[in-house]
């Protein structure tokens, strides 16, 4: 067996090889009859036990103290999707070729790295603030206002920071969970954060974007159908009855990850 | 015959072992690098030894749903609002092929990962593709299962075969030289009785059958599962919770820089220094597992009105808390579900029947006769796979002969996406 895990390891390299050897289940006894190395056997087991009951119920003590009222709102939120935002991106993804999707996503894109930009210099994030100033530059003026998001492309990838993040830096918990509608998960730091990153950009008006919406709605249909379009998620995905509950521990989970990094 | 088949992909698949080839298939030749059988069912395959496989946007595919409106459109709870309809996918290509079932594990859905990596490889290889979700996922329950109590293999197969039937009658003008067949884990067991009802129906003759990593005795399946929960933690004193893993990915992501899910995640984070103990990786499996076991008490208990979570008669609707209810649900783990579920609803048709008798009637026993006499079907599966127990490969042996292939790793499922495997898969389907 040694000579074995030595010569996977010659043949895949070094760093696999640290995993093969600090790995606690390698000591595969075969079984004479049969080969069957029992995986189960490297393991303590404690009759009466149960970690997953423990685990999973904690996982669902989210302070939701609003719970009915989200839960109305989060099956709004299901049903429109369903019924207009996804019909509304089908349509979209018909009618329009993929690099001017692709262009249009690019280009909302960008507009979102000046929020992030703001937000990294209020973490003091130095380093990541200049990588952020380097793909608004790189994209805005190589790229013609972003649309072809070279910056990806040079090694410089997205990083999304939001106020939220920035009130959650800074301590500022997360209280109660919250559903808004069409937007959908938050809680109110983060929908306080939401808030200030929109007046940020509003007040910015950076290429005149801000200002354009107000008078062209169809800019922020655009942004809205975009949005979705760029959204992997959909209603019912997680399959399950708890559906509601699984979300609002994956949100908060997620968002504690976030300002963490 | 498959051994060699295996043995030419291994040849053909991977340059970096052909220095070391043998005739059987031991742990150094077959090259898999993770030998740790809860790792490997976490993580799979570490992204640079997986095959190439159709890219999303190449293929021709579209969401689908089922309306079986004879299984309870009038008694269906109204939570259960979006279920009363059965979702699949269809991936076609543009002229006569092949086509392949794919039939989803314990509590997965047509569309979860695993699905949808075997579509990519069998679309690639140039096959028309349909993908299932298990008897035991929440929207088949609710949508496509008479009886709403997953469990009973060759009920579930029947309610299989009419979705089956039904998709292929929905979409008639699809061009089809063959059918084909394959599963994973539950799935794979889910296939072998499908091929069965197939041999006395016809509506497919199915060609080939794959069962890939099929368990063989449920009750030891699910009694290794639900000891995944009984592992011993070492927590420091701390209650068992899911933000260990959390936080755990918070230092790794710190480190890193920045936050990057990507295929390789699991295995990255395994060779740092952040790195899950087996048995905490063990509880997961357990827990993932678990978790499926808790919708299938909740889902199955309401709709059947038993009382066992969800009292007789309360009214539930959109805004009904359900926490309550799933901590109910949650403590059933599934030797309570098959005790206080299954079987009472089996011993109406079989008085005073034992679980031990149930077991025997719904795992590949029930079946060795025609598997031992039916060349179509193959098996796939590891000698450190999760869900087996001692006899188990025995059993395998002697019911398949040559048409089994035991992998020396990859716990469970965890090497399916390894492209000997592949190769070896599409090489059987070829065949």
């Amino acid at each position: 067996m040694a000579k074995h895990l030595f010569l996977t390891a010659l043949l895949l390299g070094s760093s696999l090889a640290n995993a093969a050897q600090s790995s606690p289940a390698t000591n595969n006894q075969t079984d004479a009859d049969e080969g069957f190395t029992a995986p189960l056997q490297s393991l303590t087991f404690i009759p009466g036990l149960d970690n997953f009951v423990a685990a999973s119920n904690s996982a669902m003590d989210v302070y939701d103290p609003l719970e009915t009222w989200n839960r109305g709102v989060y099956q709004f939120n299901y049903r429109l999707d369903q019924w207009v935002m996804l019909p509304a991106v089908r349509g979209y993804t018909y009618v329009t070729p993929k690099f001017a999707r692709t262009g249009v996503s690019n280009f909302f894109s960008n507009l979102g790295d000046l929020p992030s930009l703001g937000n990294s210099l209020l973490q003091l994030k130095g380093e990541r603030a200049m990588r952020t100033t380097a793909r608004l530059l790189f994209n805005t003026i190589l790229g013609v206002a972003g649309i072809w998001d070279p910056a990806t492309a040079m090694g410089l990838p997205k990083e999304r920071e939001d106020f939220g993040q920035t009130l959650g830096y800074y301590g500022v918990p997360a209280g109660a969970y919250l559903v808004l509608p069409v937007y959908g998960p938050s809680n109110l730091r983060d929908t306080s954060g939401l808030v200030v990153d929109t007046l940020g950009e509003q007040s910015a008006n950076f290429l005149n974007v801000a200002e354009e919406s107000k008078r062209h709605f169809e800019i922020s249909l655009l942004r809205a159908i975009d949005t979705r379009y760029t959204t992997p998620y959909r209603y019912g995905q997680l399959n399950t009855p708890f559906e509601y509950s699984r979300v609002r521990y994956l949100y908060t989970e997620v968002r504690k990850l976030q300002i963490a990094e | 015959m498959l051994r060699l088949l295996s043995l030419a992909a291994l040849l053909a698949g991977l340059p970096l072992t052909l220095s070391v080839q043998a005739a059987s298939i031991d742990a150094a030749s077959y090259g898999y690098p993770i030998t740790n059988a809860f790792e490997a069912t976490i993580g799979g395959t570490p992204p640079e030894l997986r095959p190439a496989v159709a890219n999303d946007e190449d293929i021709d595919q579209a969401d689908y749903r089922l309306n079986l409106e004879a299984v309870r459109a009038e008694t269906m709870p109204d939570i259960f609002w979006n279920g009363e309809t059965l979702p699949y996918r269809l991936a076609q290509q543009d002229g006569p092929a092949p086509l392949i079932f794919i039939i989803a594990g314990t509590g997965a859905q047509y569309s979860s990962g695993k699905p949808e990596f075997l579509k990519k490889l069998f679309y690639a290889a140039g096959y028309h593709v349909v993908q299932l979700s298990s008897p035991t996922s929440y929207d088949f329950i609710t949508a496509a299962s008479r009886r709403a109590t997953p469990g009973i293999s060759s009920d579930d197969a029947q309610d299989l075969y009419r979705v089956m039937e039904a998709i292929k009658a929905e979409h008639s003008e699809l061009q089809v030289t063959s059918y084909n067949l394959t599963g994973y884990s539950l799935g794979a067991l889910n296939a072998a009785f499908v091929s069965q009802i197939d041999d006395s129906k016809h509506s497919f003759n199915f060609k080939r059958v794959l069962m890939l990593n099929p368990p063989v005795d449920l009750l030891t399946s699910v009694g290794n599962l639900d000891r995944l929960s009984r592992v011993e933690l070492d927590l420091n004193g701390k209650p068992p919770s899911f933000d260990m893993l959390f936080e755990r990915l918070a230092h790794y992501f710190k480190e890193k820089g920045r936050i990057e899910v990507d295929e390789a995640l699991i295995f990255d984070l395994q060779n740092s220094k952040e790195r899950l103990s087996t048995p905490a990786m063990a509880s997961l499996v357990g827990s993932a597992f678990r978790f499926s076991v808790a919708d299938i008490v909740y889902t199955s208990d309401l709709i059947n009105k038993r009382g066992l979570i969800t009292p007789v008669g309360m009214e539930i609707d959109y805004s009904t808390e359900l926490v309550p209810f799933f901590k109910k649900a949650a403590a059933c783990n599934f030797r309570c579900y098959a005790e206080q579920h299954l079987l009472p609803l089996w011993q109406q048709h079989n008085i005073g029947g034992t679980l031990a008798q149930l077991d025997k009637q719904v795992s590949l026993y029930a079946l060795e006769n025609y598997l031992k006499t039916s060349p179509k079907i193959s098996v796939m599966t590891n000698a450190d796979d999760l869900i087996l127990g001692p006899g188990d490969l025995s059993f395998l042996r002697r019911t398949f002969g040559e048409r089994l292939t035991i992998y020396p790793l990859g716990g469970h499922c965890g090497n399916l996406d390894y492209r000997v495997n592949t190769d070896a898969m599409l090489e059987f389907f070829r065949g």
